[in-house]
């Protein structure tokens, strides 16, 4: 029915322009906090809150929109009460606070995602929302075959054909229904049903370990909420305890009264499931999260663990002559600074098998150390190297007497230099079993680009490394053709 | 030139009376000045290796008596990069870098466990490069940390000293005086030496318990050539806390670091060509 045709029949129609995006958030910010419940948590896909801009039409069939959210509880309805008292539980305080939230909903509990569907859109009393279990054939009976999700050209044949309730559907032979209707019929029918699996794609993976506190009434202090989290770790950690796993990963989720979420993270380089360390790492991270006006529920979830090797942890004990450092205690520091600093600002140095002076040094997780003596073996095989190796090596304009030779004089940052010693040259040739940058293999057969390097001292006593990129050659234009650049300070 | 004792100044008719307050007042001074005789306890002093700086530098608490002081562990020391001989501002300071690394290096053989190395890149980045460290400690032992602000230097240098690691290194170019006591307090309280590292010179104003300005010299070729030979430096103990009082104002060696043995020895003048007018120490 088209606007115009609206407003014709009843001419106080209240009309207000629709806001897409502003929906599209709405459904969005209702997702998250429907995480209290489940994990399992999507946004119906058939919802007619993500429509296009510009359709005037506004939707048929149901009561209300079409927006939507599926949520598998399955397992979570205990918190609530016992088998179908809790789920009956859950399912009322779900639409009560929704519509203490000022939104109209309704909300139907069956044993598959396609009855609960139809059953939230279709239903004509209130008692059939709840589905009892195993009861869905039963209670789809009665329902409008628009309740199976089927396309508009279907559903208009269908109720052409007189085929109004999804009951009717339930005696005709399968193989001339697909023939004639394709298989959306069917397979919508089997999902409703549940002969057909249909499982539910979460907006976040759901983690394997979760705790969670409710509180009679709102928290908002910092100590509140820092006790509340020690409280929910503890939970946690034995919960790992009895797994045999570590966590790699926490997340914790404050649920505030005004129906909005707030959530941060801490993230450790080994699987840790030590309170104390954990606390600690916590508790910078708890003073950023705002409680608003109030924190009604606490969800403090493990969305990536590793299996736990089993060492000993031992405190660093703290004193005037601080016992070295285990192992343990540097990868809690490493985590710490990462955890303010940025996990790829805090890193080990690994060497590298190079030619290239560059590529000798990479760096590695703080967790991954080099073996000992490891850069003994690299470092020994190569001359005097210098103590700070530039980025990117600086051009510098050289003054040589014979090609050959090192340079005498060179400018650097508006600097000349006179040089008074100089070592080298030392070759380093290109690497010519690595493929270029751009995927491509030196050609056979040819010399690969070389740099002869120098390590030269001014008149100050200043040392530096010089590399020319290249042979001596004289280019067409009468200057030689490689140039001279500072790659590196040495000592 | 008699030498004032405190008993010299407390009056000589109240001196049984005063026996026990005069005590007390003692120990209540020596406390105050207990730093100054280096009586830390558990603190460490590192000989470099070099009797004639070694001699300059305080002794440890423990093994009284020894030959010669070091480098204490749980304090501050700074190493800045100093002006070339000309007068010139320094091109550089890997020379500084070099002679930190060996006193990390030093630090490193009596304290097993990590290094912690802070920096702050600038626009022309030329981070340490781990070969040459290698020349002076395991650089596998070193965890890097880059900060994009001054106090995250700070901040990661001080978890550092509390974690209890082998020893902490930043480079800075700041001149936070709070930031500077909160390091200093951190290292003495937890015994992590703390080393600072400068490319320009800082002003006098510091807590730090030692200060050593290094610029590079000029090496002495193989006779006949004209290669580089051992890197040189020229080192000035710009501040000594709890040291030994030198004769000159700012003690100053030529040091060379001699890759094969892998020690740094004084270079004496005699040999070196130059014909800069040098303070020596002489050791007597």
């Amino acid at each position: 029915m088209r606007l115009a045709d609206a407003r014709a029949l009843v001419p106080d129609l209240v009309t207000t322009p629709g806001e897409p995006q502003a929906d599209h958030r709405l459904i969005e910010t209702l997702a998250n906090w429907c995480d209290r419940y489940t994990p399992w948590v999507s946004i119906d896909p058939l919802g007619g809150a993500l429509a296009e801009e510009g359709a005037e039409a506004c939707s048929t069939g149901g009561f209300g929109g079409d927006a939507g959210l599926l949520l598998d509880v399955s397992g979570c309805a205990h918190l609530f009460g016992q088998g179908e008292v809790g789920e009956r539980a859950l399912l009322a305080d779900l639409t009560d606070r929704l519509s203490r939230h000022d939104l109209a909903c309704r909300a139907a509990m069956a044993d598959t995602a396609g009855a609960a569907w139809a059953l939230a859109r279709f239903a004509e009393r209130q008692a059939d929302l709840f589905c009892p279990a195993r009861g869905h054939r039963a209670a789809l009976a009665p329902l409008p075959v628009e309740g199976l999700r089927l396309d508009a050209p279907i559903v208009e044949t269908f109720l052409k054909l007189g085929l109004r309730r999804i009951g009717d559907l339930y005696p005709l032979p399968r193989a001339p229904l697909a023939r004639r209707f394709g298989d959306q019929p069917l397979t919508r029918l089997d999902q409703a049903l549940g002969t057909i699996a249909e499982p539910i794609e979460p907006r976040r993976t759901p983690p394997a370990f979760r705790t969670r506190l409710a509180f009679v009434e709102p928290v908002g202090r910092p100590e509140d909420i820092a006790a509340a989290t020690s409280r929910l770790l503890a939970a946690l950690c034995r919960q790992f305890e009895q797994a045999g796993v570590g966590a790699r990963r926490l997340e914790i989720a404050l649920y505030r009264v005004d129906g909005s979420v707030d959530r941060t993270a801490i993230g450790t380089s080994r699987p840790n499931r030590d309170n104390p360390k954990l606390m600690k790492l916590f508790e910078e991270k708890l003073g950023e999260l705002d409680p608003g006006f109030g924190v009604e529920l606490m969800i403090l979830a493990a969305p990536e663990v590793e299996a736990w090797d089993g060492t000993q942890d031992v405190l660093p004990e703290q004193g005037m002559l601080a016992a070295s450092l285990s192992e343990e205690g540097t990868i809690d520091l490493a985590d710490r600074l990462a955890l303010r600093l940025g996990a790829e600002n805090v890193v080990r140095l690994l060497p590298r098998d190079s030619h290239l002076p560059e590529r000798v040094q990479t760096s590695g997780a703080a967790a991954t150390p080099a073996a000992a003596g490891a850069w003994q073996r690299t470092a020994g095989m190569k001359g005097a190297r210098p103590t700070r190796l530039l980025q990117r090596p600086e051009p510098v304009d050289v003054t040589a007497f014979v090609p050959d030779d090192p340079p005498s004089v060179f400018h650097w940052r508006q600097h000349a230099h006179r040089i008074v010693r100089a070592d080298g040259p030392e070759r380093v040739a290109d690497e010519w079993w690595r493929p270029r940058p751009d995927g491509s293999r030196p050609p056979a057969n040819t010399v690969p680009p070389y740099r002869d390097y120098y390590r030269v001292e001014d008149d100050d006593g200043g040392r530096f490394w010089l590399f020319r990129d290249g042979p001596y050659r004289m280019a067409a234009n009468g200057r030689p053709s490689a140039r001279w650049f500072l790659h590196g300070f040495c000592a | 030139m008699p030498v004032i004792s405190p008993n010299a100044l407390a009056p000589p008719a109240a001196n049984d009376a005063a026996g026990p307050v005069a005590t007390a007042l003692r120990e209540k001074v020596r406390r105050l000045e207990r730093a100054h005789s280096a009586e830390r306890a558990g603190q460490q002093a590192v000989p470099l290796g070099i009797p004639a700086i070694d001699a300059l530098l305080p002794n440890s608490s423990m093994g009284g008596g020894s030959v010669g002081g070091g480098l204490l562990t749980g304090a501050l020391h700074e190493i800045e990069a100093g002006p070339a001989p000309s007068g010139r501002v320094a091109a550089h300071d890997g020379a500084a870098l070099g002679f930190a690394a060996h006193l990390l290096g030093r630090f490193g053989t009596l304290r097993p466990g990590t290094i912690l190395w802070c920096r702050r890149p600038g626009a022309a980045d030329a981070p340490p490069y781990a070969p040459a460290l290698a020349a002076w400690f395991d650089p596998a032992r070193l965890l890097m940390v880059t900060v994009r602000r001054d106090e995250d230097l700070f901040w990661a240098m001080e978890e550092g000293l509390r974690a209890g690691l082998a020893a902490v290194l930043g480079e800075t170019r700041a001149t936070d005086l709070t930031a500077g006591r909160r390091l200093s307090l951190a290292a003495e309280k937890s015994g992590v030496p703390a080393l600072l590292l400068r490319a320009q010179p800082a002003p006098p104003q510091s807590v730090c318990t030692t200060r050593w300005r290094v610029a590079p010299a000029a090496t002495h070729s193989t006779p006949g050539l004209g290669d580089v030979g051992a890197p040189r430096w020229r080192i000035e103990l710009r501040r000594n806390r709890f040291g030994v009082p030198s004769v000159t104002e700012t003690p100053t060696w030529f040091l060379e670091w001699n890759d094969e043995a892998h020690c740094l020895s004084v270079v004496p003048q005699a040999f070196d060509g130059s014909t800069r007018e040098v303070e020596t120490r002489l050791v007597g």
